[in-house]
């Protein structure tokens, strides 16, 4: 590989970047992505709270009605609860017809509800009779009969003489450790590594982002090339420029192309929850506060972004390459499924290794399998933006992550400058990847094919 | 300036695909490779251009090694391709810039072009009803047009050597004589062209100088003239009113087709046919056709062709 077998690509990048933002296609799913990401926030903040009920107001139940069908006794709700939104309702057990109520509540007493408690096969079961007419958010429900179930749980235990702290004290869970001293008595403390649940889908979120992105890219790199195969055009452009540096320029602009819609998304999503923060009240920035790991801004600096970055345009190019000589190896458009699959399949592989990752880091320690995704270039370009963003990589790790990169990048462009030249004018049925290998030993100029 | 092809050897495998191929191009003009399909004319051009690599030999233009990314080099592949979605002024502008032609000198010789071939319609259209109309793409002419389109991305660099692989295959009457009339000028204009064709009447019209191949190995080289007038003219075309069968024998000719009422035959010598002809008049028998040439280059091709297959 030398200079002149590179020169230019940039003429390839810059036609192949604006072709491809022309393309009508791109045009199209661009916007509906923008569209989707604009409204992505509201339409999460509209499920997570449909109604826009405010969290500050009473609950419109005004009366309820404690029908007990158990041996229990002393059940008076009215001394216990202390909520602000539901300490204005009355409770008031049960000492009229059944139905006569029932039938008063759907015509005329819709602010009322009967508590039903039952007893049967050792389970208590609280059921909540309203009217059809009455409309309580599902929030609104969930925190009515979560706190007449907490509340009923020191009622079930009266009985038995047991208080509160016995019983908190009985359904402790229970924990071991093994703790390390040194040699001078002081105990080792070792930090808990482990990430929380939030961590971990975030983790996943940007895992999956960047897969699917790579397929994409990768797809479109290798349809280009696969198109200018079968359309025959590239015998034209090869004397004009080098087939390396063809695909480079190729490579580059597709990524371009692509990280111009990842970046305007990411953008567009936070300008989303701004916008619905502006609009909403009470619950400001609901939308990505509940999808985001507390304390991810605490590692969103200039400097780790730029890592994340770079590790994934260092993962895609490789990718991008490997998807590059895939196409260069089928000569018809209907062929190139097939000879994606190695592809896809190391893709694929490269991401599971990133999950299965993902899933160890949920323990406590970083174990060597951790480590040897985050390093392993297959993997590192899906797992290592996610454990930046959480804290969990190190300088060192990531330095190590990037140098391995590159080293397996300079290794498949060596090896892809040494076949690319032949397979490029390839016409006829896919070529093998051991036909590759076979290739690339006996040099382009004893080419087998 | 000369173009020098030497020992020029492709072998994919144990398969020789191209052997020892020589030939020199001391003045402009063009020059012919011929051969039937799969004889190697496209693995040479491709050789020459350094799109593949061979496996021996070198091809030196003006006495370098030749390297057609920097050298002004023209191309027109067999096999023609453009980018069927992308628009033609697009395409043009980036086959000129690859070339290192700046944009406005691009923009003027695709206009040239374009009026010269007139396919100007599709690369610049004009304004309906006040509004720009949309730029055509590739996909949206016919192939003699795409055809065309090609033809300006080789010209587009005014490149010293012009290659053109079958660059009259598939065209109509019209457009063949407009592609031949350019070559004309390619040629006029000092121009270093080579050409392969399987028309061997446009190879007789443009060529002073052929390769024939035949399995990647050369059957004939040289002049065209020069091999012409070493054949001798032993090609007898003969056409009279009435049957002349009999006096084929007498005169020691051979017949070598017949057609009602014409004869193609071989003679040994000119002589013979002199005196046939003679003979012919001496018994009033009216000659309409009396024709003594050289072998045309497809009779050449025929035969060394056959030959190679013995």
């Amino acid at each position: 590989m030398n200079k002149n077998d590179l020169s230019g690509w940039k003429n390839v990048f810059t036609f192949t970047l604006v072709q491809t933002l022309k393309n009508k296609a791109y045009i199209i799913t661009y916007i509906i992505l923008i569209i989707l990401a604009l409204i992505s926030i509201h339409v999460i903040n509209m499920i997570s709270s449909p109604d826009n009920t405010d969290m500050d107001e009473p609950i419109e139940i005004n009366k309820v009605y404690v029908n007990n069908q158990t041996q229990l006794t002393g059940l008076d709700f009215n001394e216990i609860i202390d909520d602000e939104r539901l300490s204005h309702i009355v409770f008031e057990t049960l000492n009229e017809d059944y139905d006569a109520l029932a039938d008063r509540i759907e015509n005329s007493e819709k602010d009322s509800a009967i508590l039903n408690i039952t007893h049967d096969e050792g389970m208590f079961r609280l059921e909540f009779l309203v009217s059809s007419g009455k409309k309580l958010s599902n929030e609104e429900w969930f925190q009515l009969s979560g706190t007449i179930a907490d509340e009923f749980e020191s009622f079930k235990n009266n009985p038995l003489g047991i208080t509160e702290e016995q019983l908190r004290a009985v359904n402790s869970e229970i924990a071991t450790e093994i703790s390390v001293y040194d040699s001078e008595g002081n105990k080792v403390i070792e930090k808990d590594t482990s990430i929380t649940y939030s961590e971990y889908w975030f983790i996943y979120g940007i895992l999956f982002t960047v897969m699917m992105v790579n397929i994409m890219a990768s797809t479109q790199i290798a349809t280009s090339i696969v198109t200018e195969k079968s359309s025959r055009v590239i015998e034209f452009l090869l004397i004009s420029i080098k087939p390396l540096a063809l695909m480079i320029g190729k490579i580059l602009a597709m990524l371009t192309a692509v990280l111009v819609q990842v970046v305007s998304l990411i953008i567009v999503v936070f300008l989303s929850n701004k916008l619905s923060s502006a609009f909403s009240s009470g619950n400001s920035g609901a939308g990505l506060s509940q999808l985001l790991p507390a304390d991810i801004f605490n590692n969103l600096n200039p400097i780790n972004i730029l890592f994340c970055l770079l590790v994934v345009v260092l993962g895609m190019t490789f990718y991008a390459a490997l998807a590059g000589l895939t196409g260069a190896t089928v000569s018809r458009l209907e062929e190139m499924n097939e000879g994606l699959t190695l592809f896809t399949f190391v893709n694929m592989a490269g991401a599971y290794i990133g999950i299965g990752a993902a899933n160890v880091l949920t323990g406590p320690g970083v174990n060597g399998y951790v480590i040897f995704s985050m390093l392993f270039p297959l993997s590192s370009p899906f797992l290592l933006p996610g454990a930046i963003l959480t804290g969990k990589a190190g300088p060192l790790l990531i330095a190590g992550a990037v140098v391995l990169q590159l080293i397996f990048i300079m290794l498949l462009f060596r090896f892809v400058a040494r076949v690319y030249e032949a397979v490029i004018l390839h016409n006829g049925s896919r070529i093998k990847f051991n036909e590759l290998f076979k290739l690339y030993k006996s040099g382009s100029e004893e080419g087998t094919l | 300036m000369s173009l020098i092809v030497r020992n020029l050897t492709k072998k994919y495998g144990d398969k020789v695909v191209l052997e020892n191929l020589s030939f020199e191009i001391k003045e402009s003009g063009v020059y012919a490779l011929l051969g039937t399909n799969g004889a190697g004319k496209t693995t040479t051009l491709r050789l020459i251009l350094g799109m593949l690599a061979g496996n021996g030999g070198e091809v030196l233009w003006k006495g370098k090694p030749l390297d057609a990314v920097n050298a002004n080099v023209g191309y027109l592949a067999e096999e023609r391709g453009l980018y069927p979605k992308y628009t033609l002024i697009d395409q043009l502008l980036y086959f000129a810039r690859l070339r290192g032609v700046p944009r406005d000198t691009a923009m003027e010789r695709i206009k040239y072009w374009s009026e010269r071939l007139m396919v100007d319609e599709y690369i610049f259209p004009p304004k309906t009803r006040g509004r720009k109309s949309k730029p055509y793409k590739a996909e949206q002419l016919s192939k003699g047009n795409q055809q065309k389109i090609q033809l300006m991305a080789a010209l587009i660099s005014d490149p010293e050597l012009l290659i053109l692989d079958e660059p009259l295959a598939g065209l109509d009457p019209v457009n063949t004589d407009l592609f031949k009339s350019i070559i004309h000028e390619e040629i006029a204009a000092g121009k270093y062209l080579i050409m392969s064709s399987h028309q061997m009447p446009t190879i007789e019209e443009f060529c002073s100088d052929i390769t024939i191949l035949h399995r990647g190995k050369v059957v004939l080289q040289g002049n065209l003239n020069e091999i012409k007038k070493g054949y001798g003219r032993v090609n007898l075309f003969i056409k009279c009113e009435s049957d002349i069968s009999s006096y084929i024998p007498r005169f020691g000719l051979t017949i070598v087709k017949k057609t009602p009422g014409e004869y193609h035959l071989k003679v040994q010598k000119e002589q013979q046919a002199m005196d046939f002809l003679s003979q012919l008049i001496r018994d009033n028998i009216s000659i309409i056709r009396f024709e003594l040439r050289e072998p045309s280059l497809h009779e050449i091709f025929v035969e060394k062709v056959g030959v190679a297959n013995e």
